[in-house]
C-alpha cells in the first residue's frame, strides 16, 4: 500500500500497543524513507523526562499498584508536554512529524488536530487495525510486556473509535491492517519554486488583456506558433492575481493564464476576484458586483459565440484552476527562501504554509472592519514582515510601486487608467506599461482617492506616542515621542509646510579621532583612515563652504508645484530647521532669479522633471546669522582685543623694571595674537549683501526629480550637476574637490586643505566616492568633515590651540553624533525616496519630523 | 581676562601695598579654582603706585557647571573676559585684606586714609548707555571716562564695539573704592546666569554699607543685582511662573491696562455666546495656551466635555494646574489637555458641537490657513466654529508705534479682510457665516477683536 505523506505537518499513527506503530516506523528510517528526527514517540519522551519506559504494576499490593499508576500518569503528562511542544514547533517551522502513540481517545487526537490548523499543516491519520491475537502474541517478545487485561482495553477502545477517525478531520486517513508492504511517498512543497532562469511578477490585471500582452513583449516573452508566450532565456511569469473584473477582457485573460499555467510557462496565485468568480463558477449564490459582473458578461459572450457546451467545458476548467490557485508562492534561490508572492499580503509564519485561514488572509490582508460605504479598512499588514523575505503583493492599488519594510505593491492601477507593473527578480527592476484607458471607469477610483488623499494632514495619533520610521538603508529608526511632540511643536509655530518639507539634511560628524598631529585637532588623515578601514578606496574631497545649509525645491512652474505639494508658488528655500531661509520678498526674488535662469538654461526640458531638489549652502554667513555673528563673535572679540591690548600695555610698561614679568608678556603676547585671529577669521565668511545677487549658492547634492532620485549616483556626478547650474545661473557656485584614491591623491588633497584653511576657510567635507556606502552591509559615516585650524577657533574658542587646552579638547567622543548622522542619512534618504515615489506626505513627513526631533536631542555643538 | 588696575597718587601711597597685603617686589598668582588670579605693580615710588589685579582664566574649567551646554553660543561667549561678579568672586580672596579693612595692626589706621586713585578696569559687556554708567558712578565723586573697543570689520555689522572699558578718578579709601567696585560691576554686566554665586548677594549688602542707602540710583543698583535672585527662584520653585502667565503675555505691544480688559471681555463674549449655542455638550478649544480660555467654559452650563488642543507641552502643564486648582468649585467641568496641532489630523476631534479659535490664526502664516480650516469643516465638522482675531482697524485707536499688536502676529485684518477670508474659507463647505466684535466700539474703526461664527447648515 502506497501512503501519500505531506509535504509538512502532522502523521498521526493510531493503534493499540503492539500493532506495530514503532516498528513501522523503524523501517522506514531504515528505507531511508524517512529520517529519524522526524519521528516522536511517547515512549521515548517518557525515558527522556523519567529514564522509565513502562512501569508495571501489576500483581503489586493495591497501596503500591495505585502509588505507582500515579507516578506513571505524572511521567506521562510531562512526556506529553514535551512531546506536544516538539510537535507544535516542528509544525511551526513547517516540518513534517510522525507521532508514535496509541491516540485511541478522541481527545488525543484531538489535540493534535487542534494543533496541525493552528500552525496551517496539514494532519494525516495511519491507523493500524491488528487483531487482538497478534496484539497479545506480540506482548510476549517485548521488554515490558503490557500485560493482556491492558490490550483487551486498549482493543476495545480502539474498536469503538475506529468508525469515528475518518471524519475527525484529517487531510486523508490510511487503514492498513498490515504493515509489511508498506511505502511512503514523499511530497515537495508544492507552493515552494526555484528561481531557475528567473521570474517576471505581474501585478492586478483585472482583464487589462492588451496591457499584459504589452508587458510581456516588454518582459522579452515570444508568442511562438501555438500563440504562447515563452521567454528565451526560459524565464517564467507569475499573476499575482485578480487577472479578471473590472476590465475589458476578464475571460481571455483568464484563459491566457489557463493555458500558460498548463503548459509550466507561467504561474498564478488566488485573490479576491478569482475566489468569487471560482465561487460563482462552483454554483454557490454569490453576487457579482465591483466588476465581476463584467466576468459573467464575458461569459454570455463566449456562450453566444461558441455555443453552451465549450462554455461548460471552459467554466469547468476555469472552476477547477481557480479553486486550486495556491494562496501563494514561495520563490527559492539556491535553496534559498528569496521572494513571497501573495495577493493582498501575508504573515511571516503562513510563508510556505497552506489552510484555509491563510488562503483568506492573502487574498483580503489585514482588515479592520469596514468603513461607512462598507469597503474593508484595510490595515497595515506589513509593518509586522520581520524577516529579509521580499513579499511582492498587489491587491491595494497605488500610483507607484511601494516598497516598505521589505514589501512591494506592485498593483498600480491599470484597470483604473494606471499602469500595469512587472517586477523581474532576482534582478529586482520594475517594467510598467502605461494603462490604454480607465477601464473601471469608477466614481471611487482609488488611484484618484490617493492622489487626493496623498497631502492630508499626517494622522497625529501614528507620531504622538513616538513612533518607528522603517528606513530601507538602516531599518527601524525610532523616535522617542518627548523629542516627537516638541517637533511637532516646532512644525507648528515655525516651519515652513508640512508639504514642502520633504526634507531635513543630515547632521554631519567630524573626524571620529582627533588628529593624531601636535598642533591640530582635526585632520584629514582620521577622515580617511575612517574610510579606509571601511574598506572604501574612492573618496571625494569637497571643499566646505562656510554660510548656512538650505535646501531649495524649485518646480517647473506654478501648475506643477500645485501638483506635488499643493502650494502656488515656484519654489521655496528653507534651512535645516525647516524654517524659511528668507524673509517672503527676498525668496521671492531669489526663487524668480533661479527659476528664469533653470528656464532659460532649458533644465526641467533636459531632464524631464517638473522639480529640483537641492542641497546646498548660502552664503555670506552673515545673510543669516548676522545677530549672532554681532552678539557673539564680533562682540567676543572686541572684549578680547580690548582686555588683552589693555593688559599687554600695562605689563609692556611694567616689565621694562620688572624682568619677572616675562612669562605673562610673552603669553599675552600670544592671547592677543589669538584674538586677532579669531576677529579675523569669522570675517572671511561675511560680506555685504545690497542685492540679492550678491548671495552666493553652492549646491553639492541634486537630491531630486520628479521621477527619480539621486542616490545611486556617485558624488562626481553629483559634482558635475552642480557645476553645470552654476554656468547657468550667477546665483550659484561650483564647488572645488578633489578625488583620493591612493597615496598621492590624498597628500594633495591635505595640501590643498592645509592651504586653504590656512587662508581660514572652514575646511573640507570627504565622501566616500557613493552616495550610500556600506561596509559588509552596515552603513557607513555618507560624509566626515574636516574644520581647519583657523577656523576652529570660532568653534572651540580662540585659545583652543594653545597645549593645555587643545590637549584636554582632543578627548571629544564623536559617537553619538555618528550615529545621529546615520539615522538621519537613512531618514532623509527614506523621505525623498517616498516623496518622489508619490506617497501620501504622511509617510514623508515622518521622515522629516524624525530628523527634526533627533535635531532637539542634545549633542555638544562644537562637533 | 578682566582686569582692575588701581592706581594711587599723592603722598603715603606705598603704604598701599600694606593694605592690599601684597609685596610690590614680587608676582602673585594663586589658582582659583583652576583659574590664574595675579597681580603685579607696574609702579612703586613714593607717590604713585599702580597695581593691576586679573584673571587668567581656565576657558575649559568655565563652560563647566552649566544648563545650555547644547547651545553654540555657550562656548563662544564674552565670560572669559568681560568684568562680571565672576570676576569679582575670583579677585575677592586675594583682595580680601583691602575689603574687609583688617591690615596688619600697625596699618589698620590708614584704612580709613582717602587716597587719589583712578581705577581702570574692563572690559565690560553692559547693556546700560554711557550716561547710565555715569549715573551710577558720578554720584560716589568719581569722574568718569569710558572707552570702547576697535571695531572696524570687513563688513557692515555694528556702528560701534559693545566693549568698554571704564576709568574711574576719585579721592576715596582704598576698602571703600573697593567694595563699590564689588557692587557695581555685577550691576553692569549683562549677567547671563551663566554661573551664580548665591552667597555674593549677601555680600552686595555688607558692600553697600555706607554708600548705597543714599544712592541716588539707589533702586536701580538693588533691581539690578538681585536678577539673579529673580532667576534663581525661577528655576527653584514655580510661584513666579504663576504671577507670570497672569501679567500680560510677553511679546505684547498693547497697552497692558486696555489689554487685560480686552482678554476678559472676549472670554465673557465667548462665554456668552457658547451659552446660547445648542446643543453645546463637546467644545475643542484650540490653541487653548494656559487654559484660561477653557476653564472658564469649564462652568458653563450644559458644558459636558471640553478639550483644550495645545502643541506646547509646558502651555499644556501650566494649563493642567489651572484646571486642578478649580476642580473643588461647584457646577465645573474639568478640561482635558489635549496634545495636538492644528497643522495634523486628530480623529479626536471629530463631530464636536463648538470649536473654538480664540487669537489663533494671527499666529499662523496666512498661506497655511486654508489647509488648516478645510481639515477643520471638512474633517471634524464642528456644529459651530467660532474664531476671534485683532481688528488691525483698531489699532488707530490704540496709538501704537509697532506694526502689529503682538511680536508673534504673523498679520492682523482689517474687517473687511477678515469678511472676505471667512467667506472664502467657507465657500465649499455648508456653514453660514455670522459676524461680531469684541469690546469697546469706535465710530470709525469697530471693536478691537472681531468675531466670526461658522454654524453648520443641516444638510
Amino acid at each position: 500500500m502506497k501512503i501519500i505523506v505531506p509535504y509538512a505537518g502532522i502523521v498521526l499513527l493510531v493503534g493499540p500497543s503492539n500493532s506495530g506503530k514503532s516498528t513501522l516506523l523503524k523501517s522506514m528510517i531504515e528505507k531511508k524513507q524517512i529520517l529519524s528526527s522526524e519521528v516522536v514517540s511517547s515512549d521515548e519522551f517518557r525515558v527522556l523526562v523519567s529514564d522509565r519506559e513502562f512501569i508495571d504494576w501489576r500483581e503489586r499490593p493495591k497501596d503500591e499498584a495505585d502509588c505507582l499508576l500515579d507516578e506513571y500518569q505524572t511521567i506521562s503528562k510531562e512526556a506529553f508536554s514535551m512531546m506536544d511542544s516538539v510537535i507544535d514547533a516542528r509544525c511551526r517551522l513547517n516540518k513534517l512529524t510522525f507521532v508514535d502513540a496509541t491516540h485511541l481517545h478522541p481527545d488525543d487526537r484531538k489535540r493534535y488536530i487542534a494543533l496541525a490548523r493552528k500552525n496551517h499543516v496539514p494532519i494525516i491519520a495511519i491507523v493500524l487495525d491488528i487483531p487482538l491475537d497478534t496484539l497479545i502474541e506480540r506482548d510476549g517478545q517485548r521488554d515490558h510486556p503490557r500485560g493482556k487485561r491492558r490490550l483487551k482495553q486498549q482493543y476495545q477502545t480502539f474498536k469503538r473509535e475506529k468508525r469515528f477517525i475518518k471524519k475527525e478531520g484529517y487531510t486523508s486517513t490510511y487503514l492498513l491492517d498490515e504493515t509489511k508492504h508498506i511505502e511512503f511517498i514523499r511530497r515537495t512543497n508544492p507552493i515552494e519554486i526555484d528561481v531557475k532562469q528567473g521570474i517576471d511578477i505581474i501585478g492586478d490585471i483585472h482583464g487589462c488583456y492588451d496591457e499584459m500582452i504589452l508587458i510581456l513583449e516588454k518582459l522579452g516573452y515570444e508568442k511562438n506558433d501555438e500563440g504562447l508566450y515563452i521567454h528565451p532565456n526560459g524565464r517564467k511569469f507569475i499573476s499575482v492575481g485578480d487577472v479578471m473584473s473590472r476590465g475589458p477582457q476578464s475571460l481571455n485573460t483568464m484563459l491566457f493564464f489557463l493555458r500558460h499555467v498548463q503548459k509550466g510557462l507561467a504561474y498564478m496565485i488566488d485573490s479576491n476576484h478569482g475566489w468569487k468568480i471560482a465561487r460563482w463558477l462552483e454554483g454557490r449564490k454569490v453576487t457579482l458586483s465591483h466588476g465581476d459582473e463584467k466576468v459573467a458578461e464575458d461569459f454570455q459572450q463566449y456562450e453566444e459565440a461558441f455555443g453552451s457546451k465549450r462554455t461548460e467545458e471552459i467554466k469547468h476548467a476555469l472552476k477547477e484552476f481557480l479553486l486550486q490557485a495556491p494562496s501563494h508562492y514561495v520563490f527559492t534561490k539556491n535553496g534559498v527562501r528569496a521572494l513571497v508572492c501573495a495577493h493582498a499580503g501575508i504573515k511571516d509564519e503562513f510563508i510556505g504554509k497552506q489552510s484555509r485561514d491563510i488562503s483568506d488572509f492573502c487574498r483580503y490582508g489585514d482588515t479592520d472592519g469596514f468603513d461607512q460605504q462598507g469597503k474593508p479598512i484595510r490595515k497595515d499588514w506589513f509593518i509586522h514582515h520581520q524577516t529579509t523575505t521580499l513579499i511582492v503583493w498587489g491587491h491595494d492599488p497605488k500610483p507607484q510601486p511601494l516598497l516598505i519594510n521589505n514589501t512591494i505593491n506592485i498593483d498600480q492601477g491599470v484597470v483604473f487608467g494606471g499602469k500595469l507593473t512587472a517586477f523581474r527578480f532576482p534582478e529586482k527592476e520594475f517594467v510598467s506599461v502605461k494603462a490604454l484607458k480607465d477601464y473601471a471607469e469608477s466614481a471611487d477610483n482609488p488611484l484618484k482617492e490617493w492622489e487626493k488623499k496623498r497631502l492630508a494632514p499626517p494622522n497625529i495619533g501614528r507620531l504622538m506616542n513616538g513612533y518607528s520610521v522603517l528606513t530601507e538603508e538602516l531599518g527601524a529608526v525610532q523616535i522617542h515621542q518627548d523629542i516627537a511632540k516638541s517637533a511637532v511643536d516646532a512644525v507648528s509655530h515655525f516651519t515652513i509646510p508640512i508639504e514642502q518639507l520633504i526634507y531635513i539634511p543630515p547632521t554631519m560628524s567630524p573626524t571620529p579621532n582627533a588628529s593624531s598631529l601636535d598642533n591640530y585637532l582635526e585632520h584629514p588623515k582620521e577622515a580617511i583612515d575612517y574610510y579606509r578601514n571601511q574598506g572604501i578606496e574612492t573618496m571625494i574631497a569637497e571643499k566646505k563652504h562656510m554660510g548656512s545649509r538650505a535646501i531649495l525645491f524649485l518646480f517647473k512652474d506654478k501648475a506643477a508645484a500645485k501638483k506635488h505639494v499643493g502650494i502656488d508658488s515656484l519654489g521655496v528655500i528653507y534651512t535645516r530647521r525647516g524654517r524659511r531661509f528668507f524673509d517672503a520678498p527676498t525668496e521671492e526674488k531669489l526663487v524668480l532669479k533661479i527659476h528664469k535662469d533653470l528656464k532659460d538654461y532649458g533644465y526641467f526640458e533636459t531632464y524631464d522633471t517638473e522639480y529640483l531638489l537641492l542641497d546646498a549652502e548660502i552664503m555670506p554667513w552673515n545673510l543669516k546669522a548676522k545677530e549672532l555673528i554681532s552678539n557673539q563673535y564680533a562682540h567676543v572679540a572686541e572684549n578680547a582685543i580690548l582686555d588683552r591690548t589693555k593688559l599687554k600695555e600695562k605689563i609692556e610698561a611694567a616689565f621694562k623694571e620688572n624682568n619677572l614679568l616675562k612669562g605673562w608678556l610673552e603669553e599675552y603676547e600670544h592671547k592677543l595674537e589669538n584674538a586677532m585671529t579669531f576677529k579675523e577669521v569669522f570675517q572671511k565668511y561675511c560680506w555685504d549683501i545690497g542685492e540679492v545677487d550678491q548671495i552666493q549658492i553652492a549646491p553639492f547634492h541634486i537630491l531630486a526629480h520628479s521621477n527619480e532620485v539621486f542616490f545611486d549616483r556617485p558624488h562626481t556626478w553629483h559634482m558635475k550637476m552642480n557645476r553645470e547650474l552654476s554656468k547657468h545661473s550667477s546665483l550659484f557656485v561650483e564647488t572645488e574637490y578633489k578625488i583620493i584614491h591612493n597615496k598621492e591623491s590624498e597628500e594633495e588633497a591635505i595640501k590643498w586643505w592645509e592651504e586653504m584653511t590656512s587662508e581660514g576657510h572652514e575646511g573640507i567635507v570627504i565622501k566616500p566616492e557613493s552616495f550610500i556606502s556600506r561596509n559588509k552591509g552596515k552603513l557607513v559615516q555618507p560624509a566626515i568633515k574636516v574644520r581647519g585650524r583657523k577656523y576652529l577657533n570660532i568653534i572651540y574658542g580662540m585659545d583652543y590651540l594653545r597645549p593645555e587646552n587643545l590637549a584636554r579638547l582632543k578627548n571629544r567622543n564623536t559617537g553619538k553624533k555618528q550615529k545621529l548622522a546615520l539615522k538621519e542619512f537613512a531618514l532623509g534618504v527614506e523621505g525623498i525616496k517616498r516623496f518622489v515615489n508619490g506617497e501620501s506626505i504622511e509617510r514623508v513627513h515622518e521622515c522629516v519630523l524624525a530628523t527634526l526631533a533627533m535635531e532637539a536631542d542634545p549633542v555638544d555643538p562644537r562637533l | 581676562m578682566m582686569q582692575l588696575t588701581m592706581k594711587a597718587t599723592g603722598d603715603n601711597v606705598k603704604v598701599l601695598s600694606h593694605l592690599l597685603a601684597k609685596n610690590p617686589a614680587n608676582l602673585y598668582e594663586r589658582n582659583h579654582k583652576g583659574h590664574s588670579v595675579r597681580l603685579f605693580y607696574s609702579k612703586f615710588s613714593e607717590t604713585e603706585v599702580e597695581v593691576t589685579i586679573f584673571v587668567s582664566p581656565d576657558p575649559i574649567e568655565l563652560l563647566k557647571h552649566t544648563s545650555n551646554a547644547y547651545d553654540i553660543t555657550h562656548y563662544i561667549n564674552d565670560r572669559e573676559f568681560a568684568v562680571s561678579s565672576i570676576f569679582c568672586s575670583f579677585i575677592r580672596s586675594a583682595l580680601g585684606t583691602a575689603l574687609n579693612g583688617q591690615p596688619k595692626e600697625e596699618f589698620s589706621a590708614w584704612v580709613d586714609h582717602p587716597f587719589s586713585f583712578q581705577f581702570d578696569f574692563g572690559p565690560v559687556a553692559s547693556a546700560l548707555s554711557n550716561q547710565q554708567i555715569i549715573n551710577l558712578f558720578e554720584p560716589l565723586g568719581y569722574k568718569v571716562e569710558i572707552s570702547r573697543g576697535e571695531t572696524g570689520y570687513s563688513f557692515d555689522m555694528k556702528p560701534k564695539s559693545t566693549a568698554r572699558y571704564l576709568s574711574l578718578n576719585g579721592v576715596c579709601t582704598l576698602q571703600n573704592g573697593l567694595r563699590q567696585l564689588f557692587v557695581l560691576i555685577p550691576v553692569l554686566d549683562n549677567y547671563k546666569h551663566y554661573y551664580i554665586d548665591e552667597k555674593e548677594i549677601e555680600k552686595l549688602e555688607r558692600y553697600g554699607q555706607g554708600w548705597l542707602e543714599d544712592h541716588p540710583q539707589k533702586d536701580f543698583i538693588w533691581r539690578q543685582s538681585l536678577r539673579f535672585k529673580e532667576i534663581y527662584s525661577m528655576v527653584e520653585n514655580s510661584k513666579i511662573t504663576q504671577d507670570r502667565s497672569d501679567s500680560q503675555e510677553e511679546g505684547s505691544k498693547e497697552p497692558a491696562v486696555k489689554k487685560v480688559r480686552l482678554n476678559e471681555l472676549r472670554y465673557e463674549k465667548i462665554i456668552e455666546t457658547v451659552s446660547k449655542i445648542e446643543p453645546r455638550e463637546s467644545v475643542v478649544d484650540f490653541g487653548s495656551g494656559e487654559g484660561k480660555l477653557s476653564v472658564r467654559l469649564g462652568f458653563v452650563n450644559g458644558i459636558k466635555e471640553i478639550l483644550a488642543v495645545e502643541p506646547s507641552e509646558s502651555a499644556n502643564i501650566r494649563a493642567l494646574e489651572l484646571f486642578d486648582k478649580a476642580e473643588s468649585k461647584a457646577g465645573y467641568v474639568k478640561p482635558t489637555p489635549l496634545w495636538g496641532s492644528l497643522f495634523y489630523y486628530d480623529e479626536r476631534l471629530k463631530g464636536k458641537d463648538i470649536m473654538i479659535l480664540c487669537e489663533v490664526i494671527e499666529h499662523i502664516d496666512e498661506f497655511r490657513l486654508p489647509k488648516v480650516m478645510d481639515t477643520i469643516l471638512n474633517e471634524y465638522q464642528p456644529n459651530v466654529l467660532i474664531i476671534t482675531t485683532p481688528n488691525k482697524e483698531y489699532n488707530n485707536v490704540y496709538d501704537m508705534e509697532e506694526h502689529f499688536r503682538h511680536s508673534d502676529h504673523r498679520f492682523e485684518w482689517t474687517r473687511e479682510e477678515f469678511h472676505h477670508w471667512c467667506l472664502n474659507r467657507s465657500a465649499q463647505y455648508p456653514y453660514e457665516l455670522i459676524f461680531d466684535g469684541i469690546g469697546e466700539e469706535h465710530k470709525q474703526y469697530g471693536c478691537p477683536t472681531q468675531m466670526c461664527m461658522f454654524v453648520r447648515k443641516e444638510v
